[in-house]
């Protein structure tokens, strides 16, 4: 961890809400080394989204404090000008929901090669990196599909076509916040697989959000997990596995289904309050 | 695509029949006799008889109605005995007068209403949103023709900044090229009379346009808030597009589509809104030529302006979905279910 | 924010009240005869004797208004009630009558959906011959096929709901099963739409009076009232002036008492989009 891509000291996230601003985040640290891989683990209503959308400051009306620093400059004070030129060229997001996340009355070909032509890359090549983007997640005729909509496509589909968004800047970093949770099972581990083989090649480091501890094992090298907007530990993801410190670890590790598991093991019931 | 655009096709041609049927009936149920109604008030016996054996009055109703749309389908709409002219002709010399005003009215509407909705969304539940909601409030509610003598009492008689009444100042001269002054002085190179017409546009044109403001600048504000509230606008935020660029290239475009739907529709009802604002700002259109012709007791000039309003308005629909093929691209697909929303709002 | 808003709907509900009760006693409140000529007094402006002034045949603007509202406002309810009659039994019919009726019927309403209604019903009452009564009924008969239409969707979402498969499974009989159990519910919401169309109705109907097809001359109707007094627009204008704003507060007061019952009747735009 001595090269740190991303470092993020006691972010903290609220929201106005209708008795005053409610804290979702009460204070994260994480460490992403260039080209780690880290999980950010738990439940929903944990706070992880908000940390992810916070790196990125996607939420116009959230009061965020700390520091998230990318390669030592703090995002959280970059004027917005130089914000927008973090976003997607360094740090790319992955949506959780493609059918959600894709413009329905645009092509995908002009949704994935935005990116690239806001930034002046001229329109044909922006073009043919697209495609051949496409093509290596495994979308097949990527060429004629290019012009098609988001509805002529399938979920798994479509998520890949999210995925060539977050990606075909070659950002440093890549965001994925519940990648699969919206996809059929049968894709789900396809597509984890391609966002894995991809950020392999292109030496990004990878911040997955999810709350399924069972997807985490075969991707990322550390987790951290989260709960109530804490961080409650962290680790690499074999030693949480093995031996988890926090009782909550325990109880997200219980639910996740294991063959060979031990079935005879009594559910965990958690205290409330944190740590 | 096709099987969209056919159904739609299919309704057009099921409302003009039906329009037929309406108007048919509107000849039956005057009370007393048609043909001397047809023939006029001071016809002489003679003549309502030949009126009567003209217009097949002597037949039986299926046999009438048969004849009436033959002479629909050949143009006839009759004969005003107003003017003593075949009604088709009057509405034709109408038309123009009232297609500018409409036009106009339609710029006012889009330049008011589309910023007024936008910007209402982007202050959503601010001091602005309150104003703009009290704008749209007033508009919805205020009579049409009691605006036009406001601001006629107002900007002409009072402020003399514009002319009362009429479509030219006097002794300003226009070939008839379209019908519609000022783009027949604008195709003349009358500079002077196109700014005199411009002018004598304002006030009828706003009026026209107030009531129909509130209802865009409603559907915009409602259709931005989702847009801007929506996961692919985060996304393209998350790409590093400007605001500028996220709001218009990313969002318009579907923000757009409902109201394109209404604006369409407008023009039409704003067609029919002539009625009210014409004759008080002393434009001879369609709207005026109806209202003179109902208290004439002209019936089928009467007839004749609701068909041909009719027929503008189911015009307008088919092109009303011409646009939203073009701005939904899932209305395209072969085979699509989708339907054009459903507007429950009426002018 | 929110309390603003409750107080202005606070404020549109009595005003609207306030309508109604002028229409029933305004009469008694009348400090003049509405109808009598008295041209010595002629276009006299607001003063303490006329507060809205008196217009060209030297008649009380304040008094005719208060008349006024016994014209209009009975006038829209009787469209509105009678546009709501026609709706409710077409809708009702197309939605538990079969495809093929429901299909007939839906392409009538289409046809009635697809014209301005001001239109429509100028032709119609031309037809029928200028006055009051004949453009209530000529607007009753434009109107109706918006409601048709709600209605349709409401029944259709009603009559497959689990009670009333329950009561259909009890056996009960068909008249009671449409009159005691769909339409109870389904017309439940109805009542929204028809206060949000009373200031529409109320528009079309003095507009329809404005170009003299409605309301005739001596009626104080304040679409009637404001074309007799146009033509003295200048030196004349609160006889103009007056009965609009009438007409106005009027119309927002309804809109915004509508509003409010959409709100109510919906949670889930309580906090949204409209």
């Amino acid at each position: 961890m001595t090269s740190a891509l991303l470092s993020v000291r006691d972010l903290r996230a609220s929201y106005p809400g209708p008795a005053g601003p409610v804290q979702v985040v009460h204070g994260v640290d994480l460490d992403l080394a260039r080209g780690e891989k880290l999980a950010l683990v738990g439940e929903s209503g944990s706070g992880k989204s908000v940390t992810a959308r916070a790196i990125l400051r996607l939420d116009t009306d959230a009061t965020l404090s700390g520091r998230v620093e990318l390669d030592g400059a703090d995002l959280l004070t970059l004027p917005p000008r130089r914000m927008r030129a973090v976003r997607g060229a360094r740090i790319g997001l992955v949506f959780q929901d493609p059918l959600a996340a894709l413009n329905p009355v645009m092509t995908i070909g002009w949704q994935i090669t935005q990116p690239l032509v806001i930034r002046g890359v001229p329109k044909k090549a922006a073009r043919r990196r697209g495609v051949e983007l496409l093509a290596r997640l495994g979308v097949r005729d990527a060429e004629r599909r290019f012009d098609d909509y988001p509805h002529q496509f399938s979920g798994g589909m479509r998520q890949r076509v999210v995925i060539a968004i977050a990606v075909i800047a070659d950002p440093d970093l890549l965001i994925a916040d519940e990648p699969t949770t919206s996809l059929d099972v049968r894709v789900q581990a396809r597509v984890l697989e391609l966002l894995h083989e991809l950020t392999d090649e292109r030496d990004m480091a990878v911040l997955l959000i999810t709350h399924d501890l069972g997807i985490v094992a075969g991707f990322a090298d550390r987790a951290v997990v989260m709960r109530h907007g804490r961080a409650v530990e962290t680790g690499p993801v074999d030693d949480i596995y093995r031996s988890p410190r926090h009782e909550y670890t325990r109880a997200l590790l219980a639910a996740v289904p294991r063959i060979g598991g031990d079935h005879t093991r009594p559910l965990v019931t958690i205290k409330e309050g944190g740590q | 695509m096709g099987r969209f655009l056919l159904r739609r096709l299919v309704t057009s041609v099921v409302v003009l029949a039906g329009l037929a049927v309406v108007t048919f009936l509107m000849t039956q149920v005057l009370p007393g006799d048609p043909a001397r109604a047809a023939a006029g008030r001071n016809a002489t016996a003679e003549q309502v008889a030949e009126v009567r054996v003209r217009l097949g009055l002597d037949q039986s109703l299926p046999d009438q109605f048969t004849g009436y749309l033959g002479r629909l389908l050949h143009g006839d709409l009759g004969t005003s005995v107003f003017t003593q002219r075949p009604v088709l002709d009057d509405v034709a010399a109408m038309l123009p007068a009232s297609v500018e005003l409409v036009l106009a009215a339609m710029a006012i509407n889009i330049a008011v209403a589309v910023p007024l909705g936008v910007y209402a969304a982007y202050r959503r539940g601010r001091a602005a949103d309150v104003a703009a909601r009290l704008i749209t409030l007033l508009g919805a509610a205020v009579p049409v023709f009691w605006l036009g003598l406001m601001l006629q009492l107002v900007f002409a008689a009072q402020l003399r900044l514009l002319p009362l009444t009429g479509q030219l100042a006097f002794g300003q001269e226009v070939p008839k090229i379209t019908g519609m002054i000022s783009l027949d002085a604008l195709l003349s190179g009358n500079w002077a009379a196109f700014g005199d017409a411009l002018l004598h546009l304002v006030l009828p044109a706003v009026t026209l346009a107030a009531a129909f403001v509130a209802v865009v600048a409603r559907t915009v504000r409602s259709s931005v808030i989702t847009t801007l509230d929506s996961d692919y606008i985060t996304l393209a935020r998350s790409t590093g597009a400007s605001e500028l660029r996220v709001v218009v290239r990313h969002g318009l475009r579907n923000a757009l589509v409902p109201a394109s739907t209404i604006l369409g529709m407008q023009l039409g009802w704003m067609l029919g809104s002539t009625v009210l604002v014409e004759a008080i700002f002393g434009r001879t259109g369609i709207g005026a030529y109806a209202v003179t012709a109902v208290l004439q007791n002209d019936l089928y000039a009467v007839i004749g302006t609701v068909l041909v309003i009719g027929v503008v308005f189911v015009v307008m629909n088919v092109l009303v979905d011409l646009v939203q093929l073009w701005l939904n691209p899932r209305l395209r697909q072969a085979g699509s279910r989708e339907r054009r929303p459903e507007i429950a709002v009426r002018a | 924010m929110t309390r603003r808003i409750m107080a202005v709907d606070r404020i549109a509900l009595a005003v609207a009240a306030l309508m109604v009760a002028l229409a029933v006693v305004g009469p008694l409140l009348a400090p003049h005869d509405p109808y009598a000529v008295d041209l010595a007094d002629a276009l006299q402006g607001p003063s303490a004797a006329h507060w809205f002034g008196t217009d060209v045949n030297g008649r009380d603007v304040l008094s005719r208004i208060l008349y006024g509202a016994q014209v209009t406002l009975p006038a829209t309810v009787i469209v509105i009630a009678a546009a709501t009659l026609i709706g409710t039994l077409v809708g009702t019919v197309a939605a538990l009558g079969g495809k093929a009726l429901d299909e007939v019927l839906m392409r009538i309403t289409d046809i009635g959906l697809s014209l301005p209604s001001i239109i429509l019903a100028l032709g119609l009452a031309a037809a029928l011959g200028s006055g009051l009564r004949s453009a209530v009924v000529a607007l009753a008969l434009t109107w109706w096929p918006g409601y048709a239409r709600l209605v349709r969707t409401l029944v259709r979402e009603v009559k497959d709901a689990e009670y009333v498969d329950a009561a259909r499974t009890l056996g009960v009989s068909r008249a009671r099963l449409v009159f005691r159990h769909i339409l109870p519910n389904a017309l439940n919401s109805l009542y929204v739409q028809t206060t949000l169309d009373v200031s529409a109705v109320m528009l079309v109907i003095s507009g329809l009076s404005f170009v003299g097809v409605g309301a005739q001359v001596p009626s104080a109707e304040w679409g009637a009232m404001i074309a007799a007094a146009a033509n003295n627009l200048t030196n004349g204008w609160w006889a103009v002036a007056f009965p609009g704003l009438a007409i106005m507060l009027t119309a927002v007061a309804f809109n915004l008492v509508g509003d409010w019952l959409r709100v109510r009747n919906d949670p889930t735009i309580r906090e949204g989009v409209r």
